[in-house]
């Protein structure tokens, strides 16, 4: 029964993960990151995930305070966190939001402001879209190791 | 590409790419050596800090990691020598890693790797110019970072060339050299592999960053090439005689050239070559020089070295100011360059028997009698393969005079030798002695010892290999004997091939594709430098397993003086291939030097997914080679399938034992 349950859950999962893949949320990197994580340290992904997290957010924060200042000239600033926010993206897989770091960087290289500002606001889109998602994998991931009767720590 | 393709067990034969004996060297000296490597990570961003921190324990690596370049740069520098290697991001708030990777250059001379998002040409190409040793494109993978304890060989090595040779700075030019080549032969790869593709990519990151690149190849850009004529060089050289070489920069010389329809780009990558001949010349000064001074043999040996020292004081002059001769020498070479490279020391040579018959100035008589000879036994030869009209007889002539230790000495026997020793290799060894005999006369009357040395020095192809001989026979006398008269043999034997190998090579490559010429012609010209860099990654390798497991047994029962072992390891593999009369084992090396080197990141991508071990990687690059194109969409359909696969396997098999367990 409770074996039941959590083969249902990691098919959900897989799911969850063939969907992110098919839309091109994610990427093989993200395959790569699930392959670091072993027993000494079983909750690697989120882990480096929620590091992630709060990272992209401060450089959103940033970001956004650069674009919405009125005397706003600081395009090299604008892509070193660009710069930044892609090689985070591409390290955790987050394929998508890095393609629209690409965009952004390009706009902020030809101080072409509504286009950043437009970038500005896909990539947040896409930021959120990405972060509910891997949320939603690690609940389930966390619902199933909990159902295979294992107490990982997750998540901190 | 042929000649490469086919290099079946070469792989495995110790004197091929540092490549192939580093994986050897995996297997055959040490498991453990990499592990243990100390890695020092600078990266602001913390999420690829974790990553990237993960990925090189994996390796076995011991990581410390820093998110700040300035708290990384203090621990550099209270605990020197902790460290091996330091990963560095390019973009870091309190310091540009390039400000770091200067600092670290300077300071404690350790190997930098540079990372980041972003890949642009103008971004890597800045991360070269400022030192870094490698630069990784994020995201980073796990297969990259187990091979960056190459670099740290690499260094390791290097080091110890400079403190063996204190005082002569040959060898560790010597090496630069051999990387530069290198360096060309993988672009000339690259080339092969899809020449297509190159020249997109080359447009696409030309357009991205607007002209920025001061090494473009021309060959791959689309702007007409500019012929560089007699006129124009000496132009180009008088204006950089004005600015000095040092100060001398492209916009600057084009100012001072004042030549329409000339542009920057074009007198960019001249003045790169230039400087790369500049370079090649000092350093083949400095080698040739080098000898004497680290003879501890015989003393006849060193007079009669001496007659070569002439000439060396000569290209030593000519580095430093660049007499006319010297330039028009470089001239000849940079002029041969667009028909086909590797013809040059043929074209030098045959002019040159023309030009020591009329009486040179500055070269002693023998040397033109002994080059005439074999010259004159292979005529057809060489009139068939190269066209006479690029070089004017004035040119050469003038080339001569400023070559002599270079083409002449070197290239002329070998080229020749090339010929007969197809057909017979007991001639080769009668042209020798002729010649050696003709010097004996005019220039030294001396014992055979010495004669021994100087068709080595004459024969070998590069100076690499002559160096070898000489660092060796102080180690011990009765070694240097024993080459007495075999060396000669080997060498020669040797060296007509290696000689033949890049030629075949250089004539492929030239037919597969128009736009590597440049490259080729600088990696080939005189044919000297390929083997020459083959030699000094020869000599790497030789190092590289000196260093992590000297029980290793290379040395065919040759017992090497605690001095360099390496060398006489290289010797060693030398002897014995031309024991096996015409092996083929230098040719295939040289192929593979190139090839080796030149195997990009893309290789290092496939290499987990490839199944074979590590005994197998020179086959597998080999195989490679061939495949590259292939290879790409391979790696597409590992990704699509990726998606699929590792879906429905992930939390496979522990979860499941959990579960059953319960």
């Amino acid at each position: 029964m409770l074996g039941f349950g959590e083969d249902r859950l990691r098919a959900d999962m897989n799911r969850l993960l063939a969907l992110l893949f098919h839309q091109g949320v994610l990427d093989e990197q993200f395959l790569q990151l699930q392959q670091l994580q072993d027993e000494t340290s079983p909750n690697f992904v989120s882990e480096v995930v929620n590091i992630y997290f709060q990272e992209s957010e401060k450089l959103l924060r940033n970001l956004r305070e650069l674009l919405l200042d009125r005397e706003f000239s600081d395009y090299k600033k604008m892509g070193i966190h660009l710069n930044q926010f892609m090689g985070s993206s591409s390290s955790i897989g987050a394929n998508r939001v890095r393609n629209v770091c690409v965009a952004f960087r390009a706009a902020s290289e030809q101080n072409n402001r509504p286009g950043c500002l437009r970038a500005l606001e896909l990539l947040e889109h896409e930021y959120c879209y990405l972060k509910n998602k891997l949320h939603e994998l690690f609940q389930i991931e966390q619902q199933r190791v909990l159902a295979a009767g294992v107490r990982y720590p997750m998540q901190n | 590409m042929a000649a490469l393709q086919k290099l079946p067990q070469s792989s495995t034969s110790m004197t091929s790419s540092s490549y192939v004996t580093s994986c050897k060297a995996d297997i055959v000296v040490s498991d453990q050596f990499p592990a243990g490597l100390r890695v020092l990570v600078v990266d602001d961003d913390v999420t690829c800090l974790r990553i990237l921190e993960k990925m090189l324990r994996r390796c076995l690596y011991l990581v410390t990691t820093c998110s700040q370049a300035t708290v990384a740069l203090n621990l550099l520098r209270e605990r020197k020598g902790s460290f091996d290697v330091v990963l560095s991001d390019v973009y870091m708030p309190d310091m540009d890693g390039f400000k770091l990777l200067e600092l670290v250059g300077l300071e404690m001379d350790l190997p930098v790797i540079m990372m980041s998002a972003d890949g642009r040409t103008s971004a890597v190409m800045k991360g070269i110019r400022h030192g870094a040793c490698d630069y990784l494109i994020k995201p980073i993978r796990e297969e990259e970072l187990k091979n960056i304890w190459q670099h740290v060989i690499r260094k390791k090595w290097n080091e110890s060339k400079e403190h063996e040779h204190s005082g002569s700075l040959d060898d560790n030019d010597r090496h630069k050299r051999g990387s530069d080549d290198a360096e060309y032969a993988s672009s000339v790869n690259e080339g092969t592999e899809g020449i297509v593709k190159t020249q997109k990519k080359r447009r696409d990151a030309k357009e991205e960053d607007d002209g920025e690149l001061e090494n473009e190849d021309p060959g791959t850009s689309k702007k007409p090439r500019v012929v560089w004529s007699v006129e124009l060089h000496q132009q180009f050289v008088s204006a950089v005689n004005q600015l000095g070489i040092d100060k001398a920069v492209p916009k600057r010389i084009l100012e001072l050239m004042n030549v329409p329809g000339l542009t920057r780009e074009n007198v960019a990558s001249h003045l790169q070559k230039f400087r790369l001949y500049l370079k090649r010349l000092s350093g083949v000064a400095q080698q040739q020089a080098g000898i004497p001074n680290s003879f501890c043999g015989p003393i006849e040996q060193n007079l009669k070295l001496g007659s070569l020292g002439r000439f060396d004081i000569q290209a030593l002059a000519a580095s430093g100011q660049i007499p006319p001769q010297t330039l028009a020498a470089l001239h000849a070479e940079l002029l041969g360059r667009p028909t086909s490279n590797l013809v040059l020391p043929a074209i030098d040579q045959s002019a040159l028997l023309q030009a020591s018959l009329q009486g040179p100035k500055c070269v002693p008589v023998d040397h033109g009698v002994t080059y005439g000879q074999p010259l004159i036994k292979c005529p057809s030869n060489m009139s068939k393969h190269f066209p006479q009209s690029i070089i004017s007889t004035e040119d050469v002539h003038s080339s001569f005079g400023a070559w002599p230790a270079n083409s002449l000495g070197i290239v002329g026997p070998t080229s020749n030798l090339a010929g007969l020793g197809a057909q017979n290799g007991n001639m080769l060894l009668g042209v020798l002695q002729h010649q050696q005999q003709q010097q004996k006369q005019s220039t030294m009357p001396e014992p055979s010892r010495s004669i021994n040395v100087q068709p080595s020095c004459l024969v070998v192809p590069s100076q690499s290999s002559a160096s070898f001989q000489a660092v060796n026979s102080p180690a011990s006398v009765n070694q240097n004997c024993s080459f007495n008269t075999i060396p000669v043999i080997d060498y020669s034997l040797l060296s007509p091939q290696s000689n033949n190998s890049s030629f075949g090579v250089g004539q492929v490559l030239d037919g597969d594709l128009k736009t590597t010429g440049v490259l080729n012609g600088y990696s080939g010209p005189g044919s000297n430098s390929p083997s020459m860099s083959s030699c000094s990654v020869n000599a790497d390798i030789g190092a590289n397993r000196q260093v992590q497991n000297p029980a290793q047994a290379f040395n065919t029962g040759r017992q090497l003086p605690g001095h360099l072992p390496n060398m006489s390891d290289i010797q060693g593999s030398y002897s014995s291939k031309s024991g096996q009369g015409l092996d083929q084992g230098p040719l295939r090396n040289l192929g593979f030097v190139g090839k080796r080197t030149s195997i990009p990141s893309r290789f290092a991508v496939d290499e987990p997914e490839s199944p074979m071990n590590n005994l197998n990687h020179g086959k597998i690059y080999g195989a490679n080679n061939v495949n590259k194109v292939k290879q790409e969409p391979n790696v597409d359909f590992i990704d699509n399938a990726k998606v699929g696969i590792p879906v429905s396997q992930h939390f496979t098999s522990n979860d499941l034992m959990n579960v059953f367990s319960e």
